[in-house]
């Protein structure tokens, strides 16, 4: 099931063609590298904007991330844990 | 020749979209799903089980526990619809989105290659293959001449089905339905028309016009003509931009609550709420609505004309809290709600009246927009609300959703797009991200009765 957080994460990022991605992040001590970007989208609060990111991990483990650009840091939203562990 | 592209199942849609895991599962979209609700939507694998929108969760966790329940985010489908607008506009600047999920095109400036049935089936075609290439999602296109009978044809044959009709067909399709299959007659309508004897649509399209008059007035006559196929609504393109008609929020509570302390400071939040939006767009409101749903699902709502417009919260909660304090009986109380209508530009009429004679509250309200504009929505909140937001286990200033300040110019299409946004947004009925409120369906799908354009 999707498990709601907001852990603070280090995400390795590259930027190509004026656009971000996520290509591995840190979480709970482990390195999750991302296989794919399925979906992003943004939000807005007051003048900070909020990068959200959906993204899979390499086993069919799902995440969404979100970059506060204001202020350059990283978030764990959710996360799906596979039945009867971590991801 | 008009279409109408009704996304099939979206937010559950989206999910699975975005979540590879949950393709192929039953998925049901919701509020916070550790607190009770109704479910936002359901993937069409869910539906089997008996899983409809508007279910309160209990019941659909019962039908259904083996789903994937997922937390709703307004924002990605927002996003989501937006793609989805920039593919429409690929076909014809006429495009008019209807909600989140709905959208009408109007394909008579293609002449021949959009305005006959044929060339409409094409595009119509060539749209549902876009949006599964491009999105992994399934659209329902209904096309007619018009956008009652497109709208009603997208229903017919779900998902990703594809119904043409012309006014006979419309008629041999939906004469033998109940009265309520008709777009703009709901559960109270069809019980007086049936106190007529009429039942049908066909009983409504033959009924006599006078009876009709007699008994709804305006609208008699009118929804006659609807259930003949006729209407001569135009689609107004999102680019000319549409005035909203009305402007609410509502919440499920965390439980049936019966304290009024509680419930006064959720009123407060709604009026909150519901002030920021006004503003935000431009607007004072002349007609308040209270909406109260106890423990049994009964809902209530109540309304009152005031003899300025308004549009701050004091305002709009020292009447929210007279009605409430006038027609709560004790009950414990499910979902209580607030909202605005007979909305008036800002500056028109009496208004200025009002500005002018309550300069002092007017400067403090822009202010405070000023600092929710900079720090968000949370940052700056009435104190009475906070009750309210602690028993949702909420922190203040880890709020998320913002109401654009900024009054949208037309032709600017930046702007615009922002602005269509904040409509699609608006009408996705979401409280506060940051509330966790659950969603009510019959605002995030408003009913077909309250959305039907005035004749």
């Amino acid at each position: 099931m999707f498990e709601s957080l907001d852990d603070p994460i280090d995400v390795l990022t590259v930027f190509v063609d004026g656009a971000m991605r996520p290509l591995r992040f840190r979480w709970q001590g482990r390195v999750v590298p991302v296989r794919q970007v399925t979906g992003q989208w943004n939000r807005r609060d007051g003048q900070s904007v909020y990068r959200h990111f959906a993204v899979q991990g390499p086993r069919d483990d799902s995440y969404e991330l979100c970059y506060d650009t204001r202020s350059a840091c990283w978030r764990l939203n959710r996360a799906w844990t596979l039945p009867g562990g971590t991801p | 020749m008009i279409l109408l592209v009704d996304m099939d199942a979206f937010f559950a849609s989206v999910e699975q979209q975005l979540h590879p895991h949950l393709r192929g599962r039953a998925v049901i979209v919701c509020g916070d799903k550790d607190r009770r609700g109704v479910v936002t939507a359901a993937s069409y694998e869910a539906r089997p089980f008996g899983v409809r929108a508007g279910m309160p969760m209990r019941e659909a966790r019962r039908l259904c526990p083996h789903a994937e329940y997922v937390e709703g985010n307004p924002r990605k489908y927002v996003e989501k619809s937006l793609e989805l607008l920039e593919i429409f506009l690929t076909v014809t600047p006429d495009v008019e989105p209807f909600s989140v999920d709905e959208a009408f095109l109007d394909l008579s400036r293609l002449g021949a290659r959009g305005d006959t049935y044929e060339a409409a089936t094409h595009v119509a075609r060539g749209l549902q293959q876009r949006i599964a290439e491009e999105h992994g999602l399934g659209a329902s296109i209904g096309i007619g001449p018009n956008k009652l009978i497109a709208k009603m044809a997208s229903g017919v044959e779900k998902p990703r089905g594809l119904t043409v009709m012309d006014e006979e067909r419309f008629r041999g399709v939906f004469w033998p339905q109940p009265v309520q299959a008709l777009w703009g007659v709901g559960e109270k309508s069809a019980a007086a028309f049936a106190r007529l004897g009429i039942t049908t649509v066909g009983d409504l399209a033959r009924a006599p016009e006078p009876l009709l008059e007699q008994h709804f007035g305006v609208v008699g006559p009118h929804l006659q003509q609807a259930a003949w196929g006729r209407d001569r609504t135009p689609v107004v393109p999102y680019h000319e931009g549409v005035d909203p008609k009305s402007m609410g929020h509502e919440v499920t509570l965390p439980e049936d609550s019966r304290d009024a302390a509680f419930l006064e400071g959720t009123l407060l939040r709604l009026a909150d709420q519901v002030a920021r939006r006004l503003r935000g767009d431009g607007f004072a409101a002349r007609t308040l609505t209270l909406k109260l749903r106890d423990f049994r699902f009964r809902t209530i709502t109540r309304q009152r004309a005031l003899p300025v417009a308004v549009d701050d919260h004091v305002s709009i909660f020292e009447v929210a809290r007279a009605l409430w304090r006038e027609h709560w009986k004790g009950e414990p109380v499910r979902l209580i709600g607030v909202s605005a209508s007979a909305l008036e530009k800002k500056g028109e009429g009496e208004q200025i009246e009002l500005f002018a004679r309550d300069e002092r509250r007017s400067a403090l309200q822009e202010a405070l927009d000023q600092v929710r504009d900079r720090l968000g929505e949370a940052s700056v909140v009435p104190a009475g609300s906070l009750a309210y937001r602690r028993a949702l286990g909420h922190v203040p200033f880890g709020a998320a959703q913002r109401t654009d300040a900024d009054a949208p110019g037309k032709g600017d299409a930046r702007v615009q797009r922002r602005a269509t946004r904040d409509r699609l947004a608006g009408r996705s009925g979401y409280d506060d991200g940051a509330e966790r409120s659950a969603p009510d369906p019959t605002q995030l799908k408003p009913r077909l009765d309250k959305r039907r354009p005035a004749p």
